[in-house]
């Protein structure tokens, strides 16, 4: 019988759910580790509702023991990758709460499945003034500043 | 995301990889810049006189592959003097002198001495690529520092260099203890190997993927190389004139057939007709296939094997395959995308129309391949109808260079200029980027060119046009431009002086042989002191190009090579080329 991990929100809410699934945050790992885990653990920068999202991450993504043949893991391989990319159908606000929670809980594949998301995102844009507007990102560079950099950048590396 | 920690948009920036993606995340903001440029790995730089390398390292210090290109695209045709320019040294000291972690050096067409790989060779512990392309200046002593102190050392891509054959003992330099080679090319060596030495490197590189052995190599060493190398994807061949025995050809049958895994084969700068039949056995996995060298094979030869090729995407030959070879191509390779047909006797005197191509086969390839999009084509004639049926047939070309070897030809049934045949072209293939132009042409295909080409970055033109229009409609029309490239044709200084803020927007222009006068450089020069326009004249030096008067302004100019740097004037140009 597996052990369970409470996690309580910042917001107060508790999750409670399989070691295994826990274990896929580093940072919760490390505590089961060090036998820190009797009682909840507080996620205090994390809220609810972001929590929420992250723990049906990490419960999706735990590895089953047994060896399956091949043939259907990689089926079930696309069907998480499919998964995870309806996973991240989120709106920016959330996406973001998402990489934020994921790097403090160090929950290695969701973060890189986020940062991938946001990645994209950008690539999408066509240039800066396009991934400023879309981020709400600030130039603080003055126009000198920037066009010294913008014509390097360009006139060199490209 | 103004409130992420420098770690996490760090993380995001890693899975932003292409130059123009980062080069735009590096104008966002203060603090993405800096976390850009402090985390950036791979630098691109076009022209490597834009820039210097002190910038380069401190903009990004960080970096671990460096691309760096040197002459002109043109200087393929001999047309840029050997001691131009594009020296690697100054880089390859200052990265040193920086400390920084160098661990990949792509470089086109620049001059690299044995001093200069000796240099890198001892100054990046974690040094593990080097390819070199159309470069010159080294010898296989240089090579031979490579391959004793890079221990690390993953990728030699040696392709079409100049380089002086010290005969073999430089693969005799890798140590015993190198075995992590995934690619080896020195195809365009022309002395000796020892074969000894490579055949125990190959042997304990268990992760060769690429090996491009070179003509010296024979048969027996071949199929010896292939037997303890069953994992290649890439192979490069020699030369084999003589038809193999019995007893050799069984050998070297067993050994291809145990290389499953190749893809892409090439080499054969002369081949036995039976030598390629033992390569039957793996045509069928083929992807790439590279037969240009094998001048002196006959076309049918050459379409037999590639009938066997049902996957090629990749496709090298000499237009010795004739037309009829093309409808074979045609018919045979449905998921070609890339086909480069060269001239296999440039200097014929003979009207040998067996081997040669024309339109018929450049349309066949056209009705036969829909995902062709690049496509090299040397050919004797041409005709509108063809390029206008290979422009319905073929609208996804992303590079289109056909290469009439005749000046001025014009189309062969109509005796009309191949102008409407381009502009076809431009109109259809809306994602153009790289165009060659070649037969009898006005002014008309320029404004085709200007009206249409709307992601063209590269143009190259030769003998072509009536007059400065043609130039104009160019410059003012292709937005994408970034290199333009133009010889022997009547563009002059209206055309090179209408707009000089326009050349803020491209990385060079070549003009040679057109009717640019010194008055019309020495003008644009003063009017755009971000601009370097070099005067290449072999005859001259430039003492004497300075103090011209008056009348000598009029005086064309042989070599004109401009282009955009934030460094200013180089300091290294030879005698031959004065910087206005």
């Amino acid at each position: 019988m597996s052990k369970k991990i409470t996690l309580k929100s910042s917001d107060g809410e508790s999750f409670e759910v399989e070691e295994a699934v826990a274990r896929q945050s580093q940072t919760l790992a490390n505590l089961i580790e060090d036998n820190c885990t009797d009682g909840e653990i507080p996620i205090t920068n994390v809220t609810s509702n972001i929590l929420a999202k992250v723990v049906e991450y990490c419960k999706k993504h735990v590895v089953v023991d047994g060896g399956d043949d091949s043939s259907s893991s990689s089926t079930s391989e696309e069907d998480l990758k499919k998964w995870d990319a309806d996973f991240m159908q989120v709106d920016q606000s959330t996406m973001f709460d998402l990489i934020l929670a994921a790097n403090y809980l160090n929950v290695a594949s969701l973060l890189d499945l986020a940062c991938q998301t946001v990645a994209d995102m950008i690539t999408a844009c066509k240039g800066a003034e396009e991934i400023r507007a879309k981020f709400g990102i600030e130039n603080d560079f003055t126009p000198e500043e920037e066009a010294e950099i913008a014509k390097a950048t360009q006139w060199a590396f490209q | 995301m103004n409130y992420f920690p420098d770690e996490v948009i760090e993380h995001i920036f890693d899975f932003i990889a292409s130059h123009k993606d980062r080069n735009s995340i590096s104008l966002v903001s203060k603090s993405w810049h800096k976390i850009e440029r402090c985390s950036r790995k791979r630098v691109f730089i076009g022209n490597c006189y834009a820039i210097n390398p002190e910038r380069l390292i401190e903009r990004f210090p960080s970096l671990k592959s460096l691309t760096l290109k040197g002459k002109p695209h043109f200087a393929d045709f001999n047309l840029v003097p050997h001691e131009w320019g594009g020296f690697v040294h100054p880089w390859i000291v200052a990265l040193a002198k920086a400390r920084v972690g160098l661990e990949e050096l792509r470089l086109k067409r620049m001059v690299v001495s044995d001093e200069s790989l000796e240099l890198l060779s001892r100054s990046f512990a974690g040094f593990k690529s080097l390819v070199l392309v159309s470069c010159e200046g080294f010898t296989t002593d240089g090579l031979a520092s490579i391959a004793a102190n890079c221990r690390h050392l993953r990728e030699l891509d040696l392709q079409e260099n100049e380089i002086e054959d010290h005969r073999g003992q430089w693969l005799n330099c890798f140590p015993e203890s190198s075995t992590a080679l995934t690619s080896l090319n020195f195809s365009c060596l022309k002395g000796e190997t020892n074969l000894a030495a490579l055949e125990r490197l190959v042997a304990r590189s268990p992760n060769l993927e690429s090996l491009k052995v070179n003509r010296a190599v024979p048969l027996d060493a071949l199929t010896r190389l292939m037997s303890c190398a069953p994992q290649l994807v890439d192979l490069g061949v020699g030369s084999y004139e003589n038809e193999p025995d019995q007893e050799s050809f069984v050998k070297l049958m067993d050994a291809i057939k145990k290389c499953t895994s190749l893809r892409s084969l090439s080499g054969f700068s002369e081949v036995a007709p039976l030598c390629l039949t033992a390569f039957y056995p793996i045509c069928q996995n083929l992807t790439s296939l590279n037969l240009s060298y094998a001048a002196e094979i006959q076309g049918n030869h050459v379409v037999r094997f590639i009938q066997f090729c049902k996957r090629l995407q990749r496709l090298w030959i000499l237009d010795s395959i004739g037309d009829k070879g093309l409808e074979v191509v045609a018919s045979t390779c449905k998921e070609l995308q890339e086909l480069r047909v060269f001239p296999s006797d440039l200097h014929d005197e003979e009207d040998n129309n067996e081997a040669s191509v024309t339109e018929i086969g450049l349309v066949a390839i056209s009705a036969g391949c829909p995902k062709l999009h690049s496509i090299l084509y040397f050919c004797k004639q041409m005709t509108n109808a063809a390029l206008i049926t290979v422009a319905k047939n073929c609208p996804n070309f992303i590079r289109f260079r056909l290469c009439i070897l005749e000046p001025n030809k014009p189309d062969h049934t109509t005796s009309q200029s191949l102008d409407e045949g381009f502009g076809a072209i431009v109109q259809a293939c809306k994602g153009l980027r790289r165009l060659s132009v070649s037969g009898l042409l006005t002014d008309k295909v320029f404004l085709y060119i200007g009206m249409y080409a709307e992601q063209l970055e590269m143009l190259s033109i030769a003998f072509a046009g009536d007059t400065d229009k043609g130039m104009l409609y160019v410059l003012n029309g292709c937005k994408k431009m970034r290199k333009l490239e133009i010889r022997d044709s009547p563009f002059g200084n209206a055309a090179l002086l209408a707009d000089v803020d326009k050349y803020r927007t491209m990385r060079s222009l070549w003009m040679s042989s057109c009717e640019v006068t010194l008055g019309g450089c020495k003008r644009l020069a003063r009017n755009a002191p971000w601009l370097n326009v070099e005067i290449i004249n072999e005859n001259e030096n430039n003492d004497l190009m300075m103090e011209r008067n008056e009348e000598d302004e009029r005086e064309k100019v042989d070599r004109l090579y401009l282009y955009r740097t934030v460094v200013g004037a180089r300091k290294d140009a030879p005698p031959c080329v004065t910087i206005l």
